[in-house]
């Protein structure tokens, strides 16, 4: 299978020869197959960071303020509010004061510092937390976009199409949830359709529905279907999204699906969703505080539902536009937020969920591209560990791009090569080549070179780095279309991983039942 | 199995067993792997059974070059193994030159190459003098910060087809011209191909100093230097 490293490539040429040579090789040694991406990236370099220990003791101090002050609405969920209640918190209304220091205990206690998440191929399971970095594509654009057919409603061919690319894509290590909202299928189905792409197209890990605490069951019972009973028992197989819907609120719709998830000890990422200016405060050290907020309670409310299930410290903060209340992406103040962020979440212990390939570019222009390597770049070396939205968003996440996808999937193999680190071995050191080339001469015929040229740098399959005239004769192509080229080519060359027969069946007619079972509906 | 492995694997493999045909395709493989000994006993052996150099020349080393020229353009092969294909072919034309020109063929083609004067960037045009060689070039490269008078010994002396020149910098390349106004005042401009690269450069510059042709790089330098070379024989201009 090919991957988007060596795509454009001629594949290789093989005529009548007394023996096999290198040449016929060629085209397989360079090719990676699916079976060799990596399940995750393991950080070998510093994390960067922006609060000294005052600072950061200060927001967690500030933090505890609104938690026991202002409080947290847990809305049309009595059951937390019990939760809450008897583990000491002052429940008035649906407003929740807590104790200084009661949440953090509960997620210091009992929340996991990483776990992992299964994959039906146990070579792409994956750990969330510690010293890795886990990538997933963006999370529910209803648009798609692209250079051919332009800005239209997402359908589930284009969900499949986004799974396909995902599976393909050797720097996506998690299939990722809503890689678009198949809006031509009914609201109260799709979901059914959209966890079976995740489960028949991929191999690699997935996100469950959150958009009904029933959807979340059906989920659930798919991946029963998929692992076995017993399996889901002690193993987490599902990260989910559980947004608060900031400020300082969580509603019904995802505790609902944050506690059946929790119950059956699958993951959540509790992510308050800040847009700067609108829904937290505009400085940097308030919306840091309230995230911080935020996390903890939705966190301990996970961890009074089941001790120990694993949950993730999420922030999605971006700023809006004071001139127009639009959401803005990939500047300063949020890249401080971010690192902030994660600092904030190394303290308490817990995985961290941030970043992505932001933007609010509407095409995969040049907006795009720096918005989103701004955040990219940020999100990495902020020690990010679930980087949700790392491929293909456009305008806010109002729309997936095609493209965009392609020129994010490449800032994500650069990603990991970043966070990799030097490489101080002997060959590293490079000395020999240093001692055989000497003074004035040059290195692209030395041993070394020879011995390391192919790995040696990263080739970008979107980039292009040929002379003008080159270019020229190549068409004048800009960066989005030759990623145009390439996810038509991936799309064309894509193999569906193998899926024991008697589990698709078993799924298919799961899902044939429950739709059979109640109409349609729009809500 | 790894590269290595398979190398490895063919080791015990005779190229005198090969029959003529299968030897001319081996060496096409070897030139693509950068063998240079096996280009040099290949050659041998070809010529051992009566071949002309002439043939061995064309029918071996060129069209094995061409190939990798091809996949090199395509971004199949990387400049690393570039270099070690011309290396292995330069191996062959150590042994094809003195009977080329015993039998009164005209090599592929002579240049005289070097960086101009107050430019000491010579990357570039180490590269060009290396794909040249790969294309069969006999390359008398002078180095850098050469002088017109540097170029017009160089050109005494070799009596190359080609001349060509480089510069890296912006506040070098019109020595270029200097040394083409100097040649077409001594009236020998003609007696030349004049080559011009570097980054810097484009095919305008080229045209407004008064070059035949602007190389983008080392590959269409390789490309075009033979055509020209033939064409100029047959009294033809090309326009590259």
């Amino acid at each position: 299978m090919t991957n988007i490293s060596q795509l454009g490539r001629d594949p290789d040429r093989s005529g009548r020869r007394a023996r096999p040579g290198r040449r016929r090789a060629s085209g397989a040694r360079r090719r990676s197959t699916a079976d060799n991406h990596a399940s995750w990236i393991e950080r070998k370099i510093p994390h960067f960071e922006v609060l000294d220990t005052e600072a950061l003791e200060l927001i967690e101090h500030n933090a505890d303020t609104v938690l026991e002050e202002i409080g947290i609405e847990f809305r049309e969920f009595p059951s937390a509010l019990e939760l809450w209640k008897s583990a000491g918190a002052d429940v008035d209304g649906e407003r929740v004061r807590f104790p200084r220091g009661l949440c953090r205990s509960l997620v210091e206690a009992n929340a996991p510092r990483e776990y992992t998440q299964h994959a039906r191929n146990p070579k792409r399971s994956t750990i969330v937390g510690g010293e890795r970095t886990v990538l997933a594509p963006a999370y529910g654009p209803p648009f798609v976009h692209d250079l051919d057919k332009g800005r239209r409603y997402a359908t589930l061919e284009d969900f499949h199409n986004f799974v396909k690319l995902t599976y393909m894509a050797p720097g996506l290590h998690h299939s990722g949830g809503t890689v678009c909202e198949p809006v031509d299928l009914p609201v109260n189905k799709r979901h059914l359709d959209m966890v079976y792409s995740h489960i028949k197209y991929t191999d690699k890990p997935f996100m469950g529905s959150v958009t009904h605490p029933d959807r979340a069951e059906d989920t659930l019972a798919m991946a029963k279907l998929l692992f076995g009973e017993d399996f889901i028992e002690k193993k987490t197989v599902l990260t989910s999204l559980i947004n608060a819907n900031s400020p300082l609120t969580f509603d019904a719709t995802m505790l609902g699906a944050a506690t059946i998830y929790a119950e059956n000890n699958q993951a959540t990422v509790i992510s308050p969703f800040l847009l700067a200016g609108a829904m937290s405060p505009v400085t940097v050290a308030g919306t840091l505080t309230q995230i911080l907020a935020e996390a903890l309670a939705g966190m301990a409310y996970i961890q009074l539902v089941r001790p120990g299930a694993p949950v993730v410290f999420g922030s999605f903060a971006a700023a809006v536009s004071m001139q127009s209340g639009a959401p803005t992406f990939g500047t300063p103040e949020t890249s401080l937020v971010l690192y902030g962020a994660g600092q904030l979440a190394r303290r308490l212990g817990v995985p961290f969920r941030s970043g992505g390939g932001l933007c609010a570019a509407k095409i995969p222009d040049a907006q795009a591209a720096y918005e989103a390597a701004n955040t990219l770049q940020t999100a990495a070396l902020a020690g990010v560990n679930f980087m949700l939205h790392t491929a293909g968003w456009l305008e806010g996440g109002l729309a997936m791009g095609y493209e965009k996808f392609i020129m994010d999937a490449d800032q994500a193999n650069m990603i990991a090569l970043l966070l990799k680190g030097v490489d101080m071995s002997e060959n590293g050191q490079a000395l020999d080549a240093l001692r055989e080339v000497g003074p004035g001469s040059h290195f692209l015929g030395a041993a070394h070179t020879l011995a390391n040229f192919e790995t040696a740098f990263y080739r970008s399959p979107v980039a292009d780095n040929n002379s003008f005239e080159q270019w020229q004769q190549d068409g004048s192509l800009d960066a989005a279309r030759r990623a145009n080229g390439i996810w038509k080519q991936m799309l064309r060359e894509y193999e569906p991983p193998r899926l024991d027969p008697t589990i698709d069946e078993a799924l298919v007619d799961f899902i044939q039942r429950r739709k059979s079972e109640f109409e349609d509906r729009d809500y | 199995m790894t590269i290595n492995e398979t190398i490895q694997e063919e080791e015990d493999f005779e190229l005198s067993e090969l029959d003529d045909a299968e030897l001319v395709e081996q060496m096409h493989e070897d030139l693509y792997d950068g063998l240079k000994e096996e280009i040099v006993e290949g050659t041998s052996i070809l010529l051992e059974r009566k071949w002309s150099a002439d043939k061995v020349l064309n029918e071996a080393l060129v069209e094995g070059m061409r190939i990798v020229g091809v996949d090199f353009r395509d971004g199949i092969l990387f400049v690393p193994e570039v270099l070690l294909a011309a290396n292995a072919m330069k191996g062959g034309m150590e042994i094809l030159r003195p009977l080329l020109s015993e039998s009164g063929i005209k090599p592929i083609g002579k240049m005289v190459i070097g960086t101009v004067k107050g430019d000491i960037h010579d990357i570039g045009k180490n590269l060009v003098g290396m794909m040249l060689e790969g294309a069969g070039f006999e390359v008398f490269d002078i180095g850098i910060n050469n002088s017109v008078e540097d170029y017009f010994e160089a050109l005494e002396k070799h009596q190359p087809d080609i001349l060509g020149m480089s510069a890296l910098l912006t506040t070098t390349m019109p020595y270029m011209k200097v040394v083409i106004d100097e040649m077409v005042k001594q009236g020998i401009r003609d007696d030349y191909i004049v080559l011009v690269g570097g980054a810097p450069l484009n095919e305008e510059f080229g045209r407004a100093v008064g070059a035949d042709a602007y190389c983008r790089d080392a590959a269409q330098a390789a490309d075009v230097a033979p055509q020209m070379v033939r064409a100029r024989r047959r009294g033809v201009a090309v326009n590259a």
